[in-house]
């Protein structure tokens, strides 16, 4: 193997379960989540020789929002499923729950609204640079982070409280 | 613990550090896609300089009793069969798993002009911004055979490409809406965001940002159920997202 490639092995192998989850975060859906992030490594790869010594973990990360606020419009492909999530942490019931109710509140958003809210507050990015992740303008991330928090408020963010209260 | 905060907890602890891809199979689609890239980027020139000079000659040779569109297929009576491309080229763009044919650059011909050039009222200096479907062949994907085109055409009506939009599976006649072009800062004059219907639409609406914006409509003239739409820069600054797009048909009924 290459150099060049045993770094990018490296770098995928670090990078894969961020770029899955944000992915999912975005889509809501495993099966897409993961193809999503594959796609967006299969883009890094071809472009290696050029962000490798940059950002690539940036690259990567614009490819893969990019690809799912495109693919809004295409149709969604479904893969029905009898699996069950393999059980693996003592709190996964924990998990699951927080994981249905985050999809459920992030369902609410447009793709775009979705994007942003990942890039802000999963990826911690400034406002500045989302917008040029996304190729948008600043006041249109905070317009749109500021509606998107509204519509996340209003289905559930809040409410949030009293379901950590019960457990 | 504000809501913030608990957003992003949230997001933290339901990541599945397991996780892991076929990297043998990355590896093996991006050489593929590095291999693509490299040969549409030897084609895309092909391209703009093959329409432009088969236009030229049709101007030239025009009577006036010269009835229908420029017949650009004058030097290209086969489809055109591509590479895969990148998204912002002005080549068709096939499935990305599909493998690329072997040695385009060598016997690429021009693209073949379907119907009329829909002239868009966008005007850069003297060029005017047009659209024009090509014929295109997918390989695996023979329900494909369509690709829209925003290109330019100057005063002496010579045609350029900037970008092309075709399905890459299914049917390019499949009811509802197909790909959507945006602007990819690749080109001096930016390209409205367009694309294609299928389906009686008298009138197409898009959101961005909550905001409603109306697109410019035109039947394409080969196929009436085929509607060719574009959204004024003036509205909708080129290569700003859509978070959303319907189309309605005469008695306003969503589509």
């Amino acid at each position: 193997m290459a150099r060049g490639d045993a770094d990018f092995v490296e770098f995928a192998q670090a990078a894969s379960a961020r770029l899955v989850h944000a992915a999912f975060l975005m889509t809501g859906d495993h099966h897409l989540a993961e193809d999503a992030a594959q796609t967006a490594l299969v883009r890094t790869y071809a472009s290696w020789s050029r962000v490798r010594d940059d950002d690539a973990y940036g690259y990567a990360r614009r490819i893969l929002v990019n690809h799912l606020v495109d693919g809004w419009r295409r149709p969604i492909r479904e893969y029905p499923t009898e699996e069950i999530p393999e059980r693996r942490r003592e709190d996964v019931a924990d998990e699951v729950a927080t994981r249905g109710w985050l999809t459920a509140i992030l369902g609410a958003l447009s793709p775009r609204e979705r994007a942003i809210v990942v890039l802000r507050y999963y990826f911690d990015l400034p406002e500045a640079q989302v917008a040029r992740e996304l190729a948008i303008s600043v006041g249109t991330v905070k317009s749109t982070s500021s509606r998107a928090l509204e519509k996340l408020r209003a289905n559930g963010l809040r409410a949030a409280d009293s379901q950590e209260a019960c457990r | 613990m504000s809501d913030l905060d608990r957003l992003r907890r949230a997001m933290r602890v339901t990541e599945r550090p397991g996780v892991t891809l076929d990297v043998a199979s990355i590896l093996h689609e991006g050489r593929r896609l590095r291999t693509r890239r490299r040969v549409a980027g030897a084609g895309a020139t092909t391209l703009a300089v093959g329409l432009a000079a088969v236009v030229v000659v049709v101007v030239v040779n025009a009577g006036p009793d010269d009835p229908g569109p420029p017949p650009v297929a004058g030097a290209a009576t086969s489809p055109v069969t591509v590479a895969p491309a990148p998204s912002n080229s002005p080549w068709p763009t096939p499935p990305s798993t599909t493998p690329p044919p072997t040695t385009m650059a060598g016997r690429e011909s021009p693209p073949k002009l379907l119907g009329k050039i829909i002239t868009s009222g966008v005007e850069y200096g003297a060029d005017q911004r047009v659209f024009f479907f090509v014929r295109v062949t997918v390989p695996g994907e023979p329900r494909v055979t369509i690709g829209l085109a925003a290109g330019r055409r100057s005063p002496d009506g010579t045609l350029t490409s900037d970008y092309l939009i075709n399905d890459v599976e299914g049917s390019d006649r499949g009811p509802g809406f197909h790909q959507i072009g945006y602007d990819q800062n690749t080109s001096a004059a930016p390209v409205p965001t367009f694309g294609y219907f299928v389906g009686p639409a008298s009138r197409i609406v898009g959101t961005v940002d909550g905001r409603k914006v109306a697109a410019r409509l035109a039947p394409w003239s080969v196929d009436p159920q085929v509607v060719i739409f574009w959204f004024d820069p003036a509205d909708l600054t080129p290569g700003d997202r859509l978070d959303g797009i319907v189309a309605y048909d005469h008695k306003n009924r969503g589509l």
